[in-house]
This record gives structure tokens, sequence and C-alpha cells, in this order.
């Protein structure tokens, strides 16, 4: 519960276009920031925290120190990339901009996010450390990106004329599948916050684990093999119940002519919102396979069920922002899936889906021009009561 | 001469050191293996083992606020006895109420005085300070330049300060009327 006022200097220089960390070396940075302001928020609500660009025209202060999280997210959105980065002139800044903050009370941190290569020496890093610890500012530097000649020795050199009692840290982030969010939550750099930052942490790791990975469900297979086989198993099954539910809904519309459409409405007045739009949506839309739609549909569908699958896919969808790519992969994959295996027991959801089958069964007889000695309609009513049919 | 033997009529210089405010005092630049209380602190001070000492560089800032307003009158800066006193501190600059100086701007304004410490004066000779520049003094910022000799590290064995107080209301003392009804 440390009384801390930090800058963090983000590099947004041209270096920072390369999708090494997804979805941009610039993404990736900016979710690291809104996980380090709401950490350094909750663990002391008196904290303060500011941001700076380091590349650009030239080092530019986007927020002073503040506790206001909205203004800082709201900076974050704004970032573009260009210039290169002058790591020198940033952290010299952000040690000016803590120099007058507000609550003279608070220690000085500075996080610097190093990605792009070092220009300057060994030396004037030094130097900085030097003037850095004089004035009894620690720094926290998240290595990441470039990593060319002498830029992790000159990363340390800085460390070590700054560092005062193992305040300050420094991080190692390499590319691979891991975010760089990740990644920094087990690192000092959270977790060297006090232990009241901690448990944010542990929840943002949790949030950040069931969104970020690039796997289709949230789980590694190669971790929980099972896990992951039940819930694409489940996630086939889900969206073959949605394309038979369709395929039914469309079926009955065509057979009964139009008598149908005010039929398929009530019949959805009586279920719960989320199928209705499900049900009118899947009428107009199976000829349509947009992804969004899609994982919509899914996400409703899923929802009205409750299972813990859709939950899963939802916080799949939901929670990460930086991997879109990664959840259109996971509908194609599952749509490509669901091509292959129609689970024929679909009907036992439509049933539940309908609700009360007496009481459907008693409109479908009770709309006009509907002739109950029909056969389809008999056939219909038979299919809602009987359960083991398959479409046809 | 006759300014100590007015002030010595209407009160008697003490050390201040039962006058600083704790909460608030800083120091910047210092070990912190070797930090400032060693330095002030009764009995602390007085352990030849226990020092002030710098870190990065030579130079040691040092804030201290009283509770109550003081008048200083003068100084002791001791610094270690070994090495011929070659470490201890050289050029003193003291800057009365000026809240949360940096290293940046020492040299923005001029400091209240300055003191240029002999070996003398590191063996525990008082040094008198411009006693109208430290009339009324809340706060009061310990500038330490440079050392004797010039050296990376810069130790100070103790410090204290003597001066009188102000007619301050204490706020204590004011409790204890009211208690003795």
């Amino acid at each position: 519960m440390v009384l801390e006022a930090t800058m963090i200097c983000i590099d947004n220089s041209e270096w920072m276009r390369n999708g090494d960390y997804s979805p941009s070396r610039l993404r990736a940075q900016a979710d690291a920031v809104s996980l380090i302001c709401g950490a350094k928020t909750q663990s002391n609500p008196e904290n303060t925290v500011g941001i700076l660009t380091m590349g650009g025209k030239g080092v530019r202060v986007l927020t002073t120190p503040t506790t206001d999280l909205g203004k800082i997210l709201a900076c974050m959105h704004e970032l573009d990339i260009g210039g290169e980065m002058n790591i020198a002139a940033g952290i010299q800044v952000a040690q000016l901009a803590l120099k007058h903050r507000q609550n003279k009370n608070q220690r000085q941190r500075i996080i610097v996010f190093a990605g792009s290569p070092v220009k300057y020496d060994r030396k004037v890093m030094e130097m900085i450390g030097k003037k850095l610890k004089k004035n009894s500012v620690a720094i926290d530097i998240v290595n990441f990106g470039e990593d060319d000649d002498g830029k992790p020795e000159k990363l340390e050199a800085l460390l070590a004329a700054v560092n005062n009692n193992d305040s300050s840290h420094l991080v190692h982030v390499p590319t691979g599948p891991n975010a760089l969010s990740d990644v920094l939550i087990s690192s000092p750099v959270f977790t060297a916050d006090g232990e009241g930052g901690s448990g944010f942490a542990a929840a943002a790791a949790a949030a950040a684990a069931g969104g970020v990975s690039d796997f289709d469900f949230g789980v590694d297979p190669n971790i929980d093999p099972e896990l992951a086989l039940a819930l694409r198993v489940s996630m086939e099954e889900e969206r073959a119940r949605q394309e038979a539910a369709a395929k039914r809904a469309a079926d009955e519309a065509s057979r009964q002519g139009k008598e149908e459409e005010p039929l398929s409405n009530s019949q959805d007045a009586t279920m719960t919102d989320n199928t209705n739009n499900t049900a009118a949506e899947t009428t107009e839309k199976t000829a349509d396979p947009m992804d969004e739609e899609k994982s919509l549909l899914e996400r409703a569908f899923a929802m009205s069920m409750g299972t813990s699958v859709s939950d899963t896919s939802m916080a799949d969808a939901d929670t990460s922002k930086a991997t879109d790519e990664d959840k259109e992969l996971a509908l194609a994959l599952q749509m490509s899936m669901q091509d292959d295996t129609k689970d024929p027991s679909n009907q036992s959801d439509m049933s539940k889906v309908l609700g009360d089958q007496s009481f459907v069964s008693s409109i479908l007889t009770s709309l006009p021009g509907v002739d109950p000695n029909d056969p389809s309609v008999k056939d219909l009513i038979a299919s809602l009561q009987g359960q083991p049919e398959v479409c046809p | 001469m006759s300014a100590e033997s007015t002030t010595a009529i209407n009160r008697s210089i003490v050390d201040l050191l039962d006058f600083i405010d704790w909460s608030g005092v800083e120091c910047l630049n210092h070990n912190t293996a070797h930090s400032l209380p060693n330095a002030i602190k009764q009995g602390y001070r007085e352990d030849e083992g226990l020092y002030l000492e710098s870190d990065a560089d030579e130079q040691l800032l040092i804030y201290l606020p009283f509770t109550q307003v003081v008048k200083l009158h003068s100084i002791v800066v001791k610094g270690p006895e070994e090495e011929g006193c070659l470490i201890g501190p050289k050029t003193v600059k003291l800057f009365s109420n000026r809240e949360h100086m940096g290293f940046s701007n020492v040299n923005d304004f001029p400091p209240s005085d300055t003191a240029v410490l002999t070996p003398d004066n590191l063996k525990g000779k008082p040094v008198v300070l411009k006693f109208v520049k430290f009339q009324n003094v809340r706060s009061l910022t310990i500038f330490i330049e440079d050392n004797q000799s010039g050296s990376e590290v810069t130790k100070v064995d103790k410090i204290a300060l003597f001066g009188t107080t102000v007619e301050t209301t204490d706020m204590k003392g004011l409790k204890k009327i009211e208690d003795n009804h």
C-alpha cells in the first residue's frame, strides 16, 4: 500500500508496428498500461499515474500523474506510431513530471517500455540512473521487442545505477505466445507493489488467462487435453443445435407458408427473449453466415442455455480485446468442424427451447388458415411432443 | 556578542532537537544503511559508529520541519574523526522555509546562509549563523554541497541546531492547563 506517483513511458516509435506481440507491439503496451494503472490505483486509491510517449516528433506528456483512470485510458486510444524512441529524454521528462506532482508525500516511480534499440551509450544511461537515484526515483524497465547489440547491457547498467534496495526492476519479455501483459503480471513490476496489488494482479491474471490465450476455448490443449476436448465437443454440439434450430425454423416457415411466420413469432413470444432473437435471426441469416453475427448468435443462445462452455467462449471473445483475429480463427474452426458432424440430438434442446409443448400445439391449431388435419401440421405437433426425430 | 546577550536575557539558546517534526523529515541522496536519524537523533548522533552518508555522489539534501516557529542561532556539524576529517562536509547552505527542494533547484534561490566548514567546525565547534535571517523558521533545508577532500562520499557524524523558540502556542500546553481544572 505504498503511496506512489508513477510515470509510464510508452514507446510509440516505428518499431512498434511489428506484430510479434499480438496484435501489435503498441497495443500490447496499451494493454499492459491499463493493467498497471488498475493495479496501482487498487493498491492505494491515492496513487497517481501519468503517461508520456517517447517516440514521435519528440517526448510528449499525454497526462500528468492523475488518479483518473478514464483519462489515462482515453489517452491510450489516441496513440499513433512514428518516429524514434528517445529513452534518455523520456526518462528525464518523466522525472520532471514527477517532481511537480501534487502530493509531495508520494514516492516517485518511472516505468519504461523499451521496445526499440537504445541509441545512447552506457555512460549516458549510468548518469541518468545516478541522477534518478539521487532524487530517490525508482524505475521499472520492460525490455521487449528489438534485441540488438548491447541493449540488455545498457538497460542493466541503468538499473544498477538506479537501484536502491531493490526498489527498481528490469523485466525481459521475449516474443512468444504469452502476451506482454501476462508476463508483466507475474513480474516484480506488479508484485512488488505490495500485497494489496497482488489481489488485483491475481484477478487480472485469471481474466487474462481466460481471454488472451491463442487457443479456441481458453484452455491449452497441451496443459489439459481432456478439458480442451470436452469444450470442443460441446461447442460442436451447440453449433449443430443452432444450425438445426435454424433449419427447422426455416423449414416450418416454408412449409406452412405465411401462416407460419405469425406462428413462429407467437412461439417466440412464449420463449425467453434471447431465444426469440436467436430464432428470428437464424431464420433470416442462415443463408448469410457472417462471422460477427454467428458469434453474437452463439453468445445469445448460449447465454440462454446457461452452459459454462459458453461462458468460457464469451470470456474468450469479450475479455480479450487484443485477439480479434483469434476469435475469427476460432469461429472459422468451429464452423468447419460443425460441417463434418451433424448431431441429431438437437430435438431435445429445441423442445426445451419451445417451452410448453401443449401450449404451442394449441396455438398452432388456433391459428387461422392452419388446418389441424394437415399432415405437415400433424407432423409438426408430433415432432414437438416426441423427442428424437431427425429434422427432415 | 551583544546579540547573544540580548537573546540570553529573554530566552536561553537551546538545542532545537525537541522541536523537529519527525513525520516530515526528508533526506535525499543518502545511503539507506546510513540515514539521517544517525546524525540527528539523541544518542545516535553521539555514537561514532552511526553516521549519515551520501550515496550517488557527495551532495546531501536534508529537510527538517519544526513543530513550532523557531529562531536559529547556530549549527554544529561534526564529521568523522578519522582520515583527518577529510570526508566531512565543507560547504553547507541553509534555506529557511522552503519546502520540498530538490537538487535541481538548490541553485535557483540564494540560501539564507552559507557556512564553509573548517576542520575545527567538524570537531564540534558551532558555526554562528546570521541570526537576522533565521527569525521565523518553520522548516530548514540543509544542502551539503561538497566535502573537505572532494571525495565521492560525504559522511556526517552529527548535526545539532541551536536557537530559541518563538511564542507560538503550544497545543499540548493548553491541554494541560485545562486538565488542572
